[in-house]
């Protein structure tokens, strides 16, 4: 018979290494040139045109670039993310508003961010803990992200219009620059 | 007394506090774990002839991966004896080889679990059930094999509820759903011959599921008019989020045999619920699903600014709406006990007219 041993790890998170380095932030974005990453949801894309305008009107900021992934429920390709990060200064991506794109909108965040790119990603609040989630698994717990009120979806373009102007002051403190 | 005279002693604060360390740490689906050590493992790994960092399954999106070694914990915690394993290693094969579960689908807010089917020897000689209570508790086997994946899920791939996993409702089956096909009272071959693999072979067949649906017909002989009663179970307009749907129909042994003392194969009835699982398209209008969304092709009122036409639109009979793709979208197979009209429609996700995901269990013999 074998004696006291100890219980065993059923997860495997400790075969990783954690990586929370954000990428570097800018003095400030004007002229900058902005991604907007489209994950295919509904309203996804005229919220995202929305923070790219109101980047120029309150910071300056220089063109929007809008980006489409293939599937909401998965990352974006990698080529695709190397080549948002080649052409853009900073991305917002949008818009996690269910189970698995919500937690893939944040890792679309995190690995922006490791390719050197600041990243805003946003989901609806709904959905919060499982952004939190997937920052874990990603090796990068507390990376901040903004939650804009649910639903998202069934709103039209004057509704759109307020859900982008009440995330801006998170979306600007995420890329380091205080409006 | 309240005690067998010849029952063992235990320390059973020492077992409580194991159990509670792993309640602790959240590491179970909510009932109470089994504790595993090494020296317990070791039984697990010496049950297969794959080594331990030998990967089943990767989800690059988590940034995970299961391996030999994480799924024996797992299986081991879940209450499975060491030669359950080389059926949770099928199992894995087969989740593995799905295309819904890589792509998310176990994150969805549509709540769905992965279904286990079993087939062949293996079944007798590790006592899974295929007969009365098939979908019920008091069968180690069946129960501890089906929540090995969901304790895996959990754990090592970080899907806990409320937090990677979104379902709002899931199904009932997400403790756990392994069943085995009642090959001895089927008229037809078992699932796992029809699809090209050795009847006396064992395997196992994964489904991504949704719902459940008893059938209960104790009132006819006549194939027809049970093959329709199953249609329209298929048919239902709550089921149809996407153009078409999909189904398993697990059928009791009475069931199956009106069929086959009818002389209808498991195609006559495929075909038969193909042809009948339509809805007219005044009754998807109805329920506001008559058209379908140009982004993501699920079902939406034909009105909405998104909304293009379904396929049936621009056929001979545009009225008529075809739940099913193709007869193949059903799948057939036989379980329960011979003793009433029952059968069960199972939901399943994805499976719209592809084969099935199966894996052979292997190193049966180690």
């Amino acid at each position: 018979m074998t004696g006291p041993e100890k219980l065993l790890d059923p997860t495997g998170l400790d075969d990783r290494a954690a990586d929370n380095t954000l990428a570097p932030r800018p003095a400030g974005l004007r002229g900058l040139t902005v991604g907007l990453l489209d994950n295919t949801k509904p309203n996804a894309v005229p919220l995202l045109r929305e923070i790219g305008g109101e980047l120029r009107r309150r910071a300056g900021a220089g063109r929007s670039i809008l980006y489409t992934k293939d599937y909401f429920g998965m990352p974006a390709a990698d080529d695709l993310l190397k080549q948002i990060a080649g052409e853009c200064d900073v991305v917002v991506t949008a818009v996690g508003d269910c189970g698995s794109c919500s937690a893939a909108t944040v890792a679309d965040g995190i690995l922006l961010e490791r390719l050197g790119v600041p990243a805003v990603s946003i989901v609806s609040d709904s959905f919060l803990v499982s952004g939190g989630a997937m920052a874990r698994v990603q090796g990068f717990p507390g990376y901040e992200f903004v939650a804009a009120r649910h639903p998202v979806a069934s709103l039209d373009e004057n509704q759109i219009r307020d859900r982008a102007q009440a995330v801006m002051p998170e979306v600007l403190r995420i890329l380091g620059v205080e409006s | 007394m309240s005690a067998l005279i010849d029952a063992p002693q235990a320390d059973a604060a020492e077992i409580r506090s194991a159990m509670e360390y792993y309640a602790r740490r959240e590491w179970t689906d909510g009932l109470p774990v089994v504790p595993v050590t090494e020296s317990y493992l070791a039984e697990f790994l010496a049950s297969t002839s794959s080594g331990p960092d030998e990967v089943l399954f990767t989800m690059p999106h988590l940034n995970r991966r299961l391996t030999v070694r994480l799924a024996a914990i797992n299986a081991a915690m879940a209450g499975c004896l060491p030669e359950y394993f080389p059926v949770v290693l099928a199992a894995w094969e087969a989740v593995a080889k799905e295309p819904y579960p890589k792509r998310g689908i176990w994150q969805s807010t549509t709540g769905t679990a992965p279904l286990l089917i079993v087939n062949g020897p293996v079944r007798g000689r590790i006592g899974l059930n295929s007969r009365g209570n098939v979908f019920g508790s008091g069968f180690r086997a069946n129960a501890t094999i089906g929540r090995a994946i969901r304790l895996t899920a959990i754990n090592a791939f970080g899907l806990r509820p409320h937090q990677l996993d979104q379902a709002t409702q899931a199904t009932l089956g997400k403790y756990s759903a392994c069943i085995a096909e009642n090959e001895e009272e089927s008229p037809w071959e078992p699932l796992h011959a029809e699809h090209g693999f050795d009847p006396s072979s064992s395997s196992v067949t994964a489904m991504v599921f949704r719902s459940c649906m008893h059938i209960e017909a104790r009132h006819t002989g006549r194939p027809e008019q049970l093959a329709l009663d199953l249609a329209n179970s298929i048919r239902r307009t709550g089921s149809l989020i996407h153009e078409a749907s999909s189904a398993l129909a697990v059928l009791g042994p009475e069931h199956a045999a009106l069929f086959g003392e009818a002389g209808w194969s498991k195609d006559d009835v495929r075909r038969f619920i193909f042809d009948n699982a339509v809805n007219s398209r005044a009754e998807l209008a109805a329920v506001g699903k008559d058209a379908l969304s140009r982004h993501t092709r699920w079902r939406l009122p034909a009105g909405h600014p998104d909304a293009i036409p379904d396929q049936a639109s621009a056929s001979d009979t545009p009225d008529r709406v075809p739940a099913l793709k193709t007869p193949s979208s059903i799948e057939v197979m036989v379980a329960g006990a011979n003793n009433a009209g029952v059968s069960t429609i199972i939901e399943t996700f994805g499976m719209r007219g592809d084969t099935p995901s199966i894996a052979q269990v292997k190193d049966l013999d180690v």
